[in-house]
């Protein structure tokens, strides 16, 4: 308990650091103290969230986009900032389901049924309001929780052989596909084509050139935010453009008055919003779409619970806060297999990973003993952004609404741009570009045969680890397979995969997994 | 994707048989492309003794790839399933454009000209784009990104071409 304060007192410490920054000398060539984490944190949520109401870019994409911005800063300011932007643009996808109806990714899917129902009743604001504090409350207790995990986990996975690893990344990757929405086989096919593609380069081991067909930009493996930005940048424009630019969006046209909720929503949605965070803190810790699925538990399970469901769908402000919260507390659980296991759950998190390896940093256990500041003021700053999210947020509501006005005919030029320059500023590379461009067809082509990109960026990510333990181990046990059902902890972590791989493949369970997504869509 | 109501009006290209073409077509891509990851990795070394080479796991998840490609493939004969979805060809055509033409020409034109020419170029992939407008963003977005990109995040980059600075 002392070393949990101890911690996250170190967490704390490390965000409100002051560093001293020299004036330039026309200014007088003082040296002012400015706390550089905060404002990390600051900028981070800020943009996150302008990038993240924007209609027609989703959490992932957001992150991607933002990536490069990250570069130049220190290792912890550039994660303390990547966690603002990751949140942040949570929160601009649910502020888009409330206004215009149109969730900015899959989390805030179900936030649109009752979000979007009070905004036309003239209560947008309040619904705005319910999801900041929502978030808020779920994003304090989820901290917690991953402050009081995160060092026993750390210690067990320190016990991990390369065998367990191996193991448990492929229980890691079976939930994220099981959870998932869409065709299980199709996910799995996704993670493999992943795993191929992170294989394209030098062979860690020996050195060898593998795929590269002798070009020179190949040489160094495909670039993880090359791929990323190509199959969720590119590839959603050129879908977008599909639809059509002018996609209809009915905007809801009344002045949003009156922010705060009344006594009696707060009464109402209180219950809804403990409910929803314990839901989310769990499922979040699950790898996979943790948070998409404990959004879509969070509603179903008020509205089972309601004295009157029919509310529901109609404006009722328990259905805004329960997925809100759910969503956030999972959203920032999600963190705990990363920063202990070095293990991503999800798309969002394997970017994460690609942020960290580009500062040189191999997250897993030890990173946790090795730099504690650094994952401890991660810890902290969520806190202190899922805090500045409701201060910023909740004052802006009406710029954010500007926003959502801008005509997808401008946006998507800059976006293309942006992205260029993004691309092209990680290694000063040319080529990169137009393999990001490459990558946004091939995008293209997956959204047309309806694979899912996220798993194809888990196998990317996932793929030089699990190579390198698969090797280890079978090196260990000199060319045993059994190695991975013969040692205790890997065969549960083995059997914990079939198991559910087979449960989801049943004709009864999967109905029922369609059934929460259909639902919720309805 | 079903927000994508688009499909194609017929597929008489496809064999009354296969009752899911989209799942079919898809299915049978991957496992092209796990024939042409095999024989692109062919020349690695395979195992020697117990421990793996180079060329082991990269043909052990590509024939992984083939299996699971010809599974979808196969799903898409059984099983009823959507049909193609159509393609349209302007958007990715000029924002592929525009993409390949800014990684030709940031080095020899710097930031500013590749950039707002890029955007024009991508703009090209909207059939509703207005003109003086769209110039006028890319003018703020391209010298926005001009201050942001070199000077606040301290990545450097060519700002102009190269035959003005020499």
């Amino acid at each position: 308990m002392l070393e949990l304060f101890q911690n996250l007192g170190l967490g704390f410490h490390v965000v409100f650091q002051f560093v001293n920054y020299a004036l330039p000398s026309w200014m007088g060539g003082f040296t002012v103290p400015i706390p550089m984490n905060i404002l990390f944190c600051l900028i981070g949520a800020m943009v996150g969230t302008l990038v993240g109401v924007l209609p027609g870019i989703g959490t992932v994409a957001t992150v991607a986009m933002l990536l490069p911005i990250t570069f130049g800063l220190p290792p912890v300011g550039a994660l303390i900032m990547l966690a603002g932007i990751y949140y942040g643009a949570q929160y601009g996808g649910s502020t888009t389901s409330i206004l215009v109806n149109i969730p900015g990714e899959a989390t805030s899917v179900v936030t649109t049924l009752d979000g979007f129902q009070m905004a036309k009743q003239g209560r947008a604001g309040p619904a705005l309001a319910i999801a900041a504090i929502g978030s808020f409350i779920a994003g304090c207790a989820a901290t917690v929780l991953i402050a009081v995990l995160g060092a026993p986990l750390t210690k067990l996975a320190l016990a991990f052989g390369p065998a367990e690893y191996f193991s448990l990344m492929i229980l890691g990757l079976i939930f994220a596909v099981v959870l998932a929405k869409g065709s299980v086989l199709k996910a799995i096919a996704m993670i493999a084509f992943g795993i191929l593609l992170s294989m394209v380069g030098s062979d860690i081991e020996t050195g060898a050139s593998r795929m590269a067909f002798n070009i020179p930009e190949l040489a160094d493996g495909l670039g993880f935010a090359t791929v990323a930005m190509g199959v969720f940048g590119f590839a959603e424009i050129i879908r977008n453009l599909d639809a059509g630019a002018g996609m209809d969006r009915d905007l809801v046209q009344q002045k949003i008055t009156g922010l705060m909720p009344t006594k009696k929503d707060m009464m109402e949605s209180l219950p809804a919003i403990a409910r929803g965070t314990v839901l989310g803190s769990i499922l979040g810790i699950l790898p996979g779409g943790g948070a998409v699925i404990a959004s879509f538990a969070a509603y179903t399970f008020e509205k089972k619970i309601a004295k009157d469901p029919s509310r529901f769908g109609r404006g009722a402000i328990a259905g805004v806060a329960a997925p809100e919260s759910a969503n956030n507390a999972a959203a920032q659980t999600s963190f705990i297999p990363l920063l202990t296991l070095g293990i991503p759950p999800n798309a969002v998190m394997a970017l994460m990973v690609g942020a960290m390896t580009i500062h040189g940093i191999v997250p897993g256990p030890q990173v946790m003993q090795k730099q504690p500041d650094l994952v401890w003021g991660m810890i902290a700053s969520m806190w202190i952004g899922n805090l500045m999210l409701i201060i910023i947020n909740l004052p802006m509501v009406g710029i954010w609404v500007r926003l959502l006005r801008v005509p997808y005919r401008l946006m998507f030029p800059s976006i293309v741009v942006f992205c260029a320059i993004g691309i092209y500023s990680i290694n000063n590379a040319p080529m990169d570009v137009v393999l990001a461009g490459i990558f946004g067809l091939v995008g293209y082509w997956l959204i047309k045969h309806d694979f899912e990109p996220a798993p194809l960026l888990l196998g990317m990510v996932l793929g030089p680890l699990m190579e390198e333990n698969l090797r280890r181990a079978l090196l260990i046990s000199r060319g045993d397979w059994s190695v991975f059902i013969t040692r205790p902890l890997s065969a549960v972590l083995i059997a914990a995969a079939t198991g559910l791989l087979v449960l989801a493949v049943l004709p009864n369970l999967r109905k029922k997994r369609d059934e929460v997504f259909v639902e919720s869509e309805g | 994707m079903s927000d994508t109501p688009s499909e194609a009006p017929a597929n008489s290209i496809m064999p009354a048989w296969i009752k899911g073409p989209q799942d079919f077509i898809g299915g049978l891509v991957l496992v092209v492309v796990s024939i042409f990851a095999l024989w692109a990795c062919s020349d690695l070394q395979g195992m020697h003794g117990f421990s793996f080479g180079p060329g082991t796991a990269p043909r052990m998840f590509a024939t992984l790839l083939m299996g699971l490609g010809a599974a979808v493939a196969i799903v898409g004969i059984v099983q009823e399933g959507p049909r193609l979805q159509h393609y349209a060809w302007r958007g990715p055509l000029f924002v592929m454009a525009g993409i390949v033409f800014f990684a030709f020409a940031i080095r020899p034109l710097g930031l500013i000209i590749s950039g707002l020419a890029t955007f024009l170029i991508s703009a090209l992939g909207s059939d509703e784009t207005r003109w003086i407008e769209a110039i006028a963003v890319g003018i703020c977005l391209t010298v926005g990104c001009a201050f942001l990109f070199p000077y606040i995040l301290g990545l450097p980059m060519p700002l102009l071409p190269r035959f003005l600075v020499q």
